[in-house]
């Protein structure tokens, strides 16, 4: 009988209650992406449905001012 | 948010910033703060710029007023990037800065200095500071005349080790 995969430990624990996310704090981004630049999944970012939208576009809009880049 | 060409920056930052509100003000927008926000390294080249200073404004503007203002914007060499956001309320402290920014002994901050930007200095460090001739010297085998006469004085040792 198979063993079933264990769900992997998200990397970072819940941050919905950190400061507000914004594109300008490139820093706190910079937590939230692969070394290849891709954005973390939910699962991996500990972030709630909304957060991770918000978080989603913030480092869409830091990528397009040239805060941060597309790939690594 | 604004990202301008760091060429009108350097020429006068007030200018340049008067650029940009200036626009705004002609598409019908009142600007209420807007300030130096920093001058980086951009993640990308864009328009073959690597640094670029982006200014922070808040202003209030009608909706039928944003394309003609967008496409201003996008004809502007001057501005590189722009973003326009829709916020509820200006931040905390934003008022204040950009009031210091508009005081009259606001100086601007210097730019970084040629050698901490130098893409020369990025990749061989201090060895960007030194004169080419110098750099030749220390990394071509300077000493080889010398070392080539140590290889020949080992052989004698080594073959009369052999005999020994």
């Amino acid at each position: 009988m198979a063993e079933s995969r264990k769900p992997s430990p998200p990397i970072a624990s819940r941050h919905c209650d950190d400061p507000k996310i914004d594109y300008k704090e490139v820093a706190y981004l910079q937590k939230f992406l692969t070394p290849q630049a891709q954005i973390l999944s939910r699962k991996r970012s500990g972030f709630c449905t909304q957060c991770q939208r918000e978080l989603k576009a913030a480092i869409k809009r830091a990528r397009h001012m040239g805060l941060m880049a597309f790939v690594q | 948010m604004f990202l301008l060409d760091n060429q009108v920056v350097r020429a006068d930052w007030r200018q340049a910033k008067a650029m940009v509100t200036d626009l705004l003000a002609k598409n019908g927008a009142k600007v209420l703060c807007a300030r130096r926000w920093d001058e980086r390294k951009l993640a990308y080249p864009i328009r073959g710029r690597t640094r670029g200073t982006y200014l922070l404004a808040y202003f209030e503007i009608t909706g039928t007023s944003l394309n003609g203002m967008r496409r201003d914007f996008e004809l502007d060499e001057r501005v590189l990037r722009y973003l326009m956001l829709k916020v509820d309320a200006i931040p905390a402290g934003e008022m204040e800065k950009a009031a210091e920014e508009g005081a009259d002994g606001y100086v601007v901050p210097p730019p970084p200095t040629e050698e901490a930007t130098s893409p020369e200095r990025a990749v061989f460090g201090d060895l960007a500071d030194r004169p080419i001739q110098e750099n030749l010297r220390r990394n071509a085998p300077a000493e080889a005349p010398e070392g080539g006469d140590g290889a020949e004085a080992e052989v004698p040792e080594a073959a009369a080790a052999e005999e020994s």
